[in-house]
């Protein structure tokens, strides 16, 4: 066996790579492979703008219905070592317009960006890597930006051979201008896949552009084509200047880190996830407590088709649980056993 | 369209508002909800009053 040290990383002899920061979450992206549904369950969705789907990935889009998105939509196999990845399908042939945007995207939170120092003399390089695959061949575009959308870094990508799976990387030295947010719960990173982007939104490719830029100009449009596809899995952003090996890690670990923005509770074998019985003096109050504490205080609601019986219960939200409040009357969250009672959402 | 309506605490106090697709929405500020809702204010919208008696 041999190793080779590249400055910042070690090349295996099988290839692989080992970056620098290899320790903890090298991966800033969280649900990177496309693991966790838990809105969806693998269902196909028409999203709408602003809807999360797959885990942690938001739909952005300035008309409606142009495109679904589906965990493993068309059941095609993944790239080798994945399981899943997210599948989105035109749902027209739309001839996008200058003020435009379709896109899935990512936002990191601050906290797990802070140590990059983007907007500082010190800004690390990184390194966003993915595997792709579309029904459509030619250049791509995606962007970095930051929370304001005042700082943005198109990137394009070329996708050589329709319906096959391919590898791509881009390295991006890191900002040293605009306003980044340190360490705090809002918006890091804006990690941009675009589908079809108006020319408001489009510049070139490769540098730091002070404005809200998402794709490049020039870009295919995959909601141009109605039934094109466009499935992406593998999405890893890490420090560096090489994109080192997918950073896999459990299935529990990656639903913890994704249930900080998103959590679910299921219905019970007795057809019910929240009871709100009877205290003395408080009325009927039932309490959820989050498995993981939410970024910010959540928004609740019940969740697929279940149903309050009795009252609807007055909500009160916080960080680490939902309280559940009826005066007078008793209620409990109705729906068949294991299928989803009540949603919590804290997402960027 | 989607529409509030206010809740109040158990003091009488909005805390939190109800969105028409049946969130509800704390008031706190970095919840993305919470600005959508703000948006939605500055647009010159009012929500429904709270119901009385929570």
């Amino acid at each position: 066996m041999s190793v080779s040290y590249g400055g910042d990383s070690i090349v295996f002899a099988d290839g692989s790579v080992q970056s620098g920061g290899w320790t903890g979450m090298r991966n800033r992206i969280i649900n990177g492979a496309m693991v966790i549904d838990q809105r969806n369950v693998g269902a196909s969705v028409t999203p709408a703008s602003g809807q999360y789907t797959i885990d942690r990935f938001v739909a952005q889009l300035s008309q409606s219905s142009k495109y679904t998105v589906q965990q493993n939509a068309g059941s095609v196999t993944p790239p080798t070592g994945f399981s899943n990845y997210l599948g989105v399908t035109s749902s027209s042939a739309y001839s996008v317009t200058s003020s435009d945007f379709f896109f899935i995207a990512q936002n990191i939170e601050g906290f797990n960006t802070a140590d990059l120092a983007f907007g500082t003399a010190s800004a690390s390089t990184v390194t966003l890597s993915f595997w792709v695959r579309s029904s459509l061949t030619g250049t791509f575009g995606g962007a970095l930006r930051n929370s304001a959308n005042s700082r943005s870094y198109p990137f394009s990508y070329t996708i050589s051979s329709a319906n096959t799976w391919e590898q791509k990387s881009v390295t991006v030295a890191g900002d040293t201008s605009g306003t980044w947010i340190g360490a705090t719960n809002g918006i890091g990173i804006n990690v941009a896949f675009s589908l079809g982007m108006g020319s408001t939104y489009s510049t070139t490719a490769g540098a730091w552009a002070a404005g809200n830029y998402a794709s490049v100009t020039g870009a295919t449009s995959v909601v141009g084509t109605n039934g094109a596809t466009f499935y992406i899995t593998g999405v890893q952003l890490e420090r560096g200047s090489t994109a080192s090996s997918f950073e896999y890690r459990s299935y529990g670990a990656e639903l913890a880190l994704c249930q900080r923005y998103y959590e679910v509770l299921y219905n019970s074998a007795d057809n019910a996830g929240i009871w709100g019985p009877y205290t003395t003096s408080y009325g009927y109050r039932g309490t959820w407590y989050f498995k993981v504490q939410k970024r910010i205080a959540a928004s609740v609601s019940l969740a697929g088709s279940s149903a309050w019986t009795g009252a609807t219960p007055s909500i009160f939200n916080g960080i680490s649980s939902a309280a559940f409040f009826s005066s007078g009357t008793p209620f409990y969250s109705a729906g068949t056993a294991d299928t989803l009672a009540v949603q919590a959402s804290s997402e960027l | 369209m989607l529409t509030y309506k206010l809740q109040n605490n158990l003091n009488g106090q909005p805390c939190a508002v109800i969105r028409s697709d049946g969130w509800t929405i704390p008031f706190a500020t970095g919840n993305t909800d919470y600005q959508k809702y703000l948006e939605w204010l500055a647009e010159g919208n009012i929500p429904e009053p709270a119901d009385q008696g929570e």
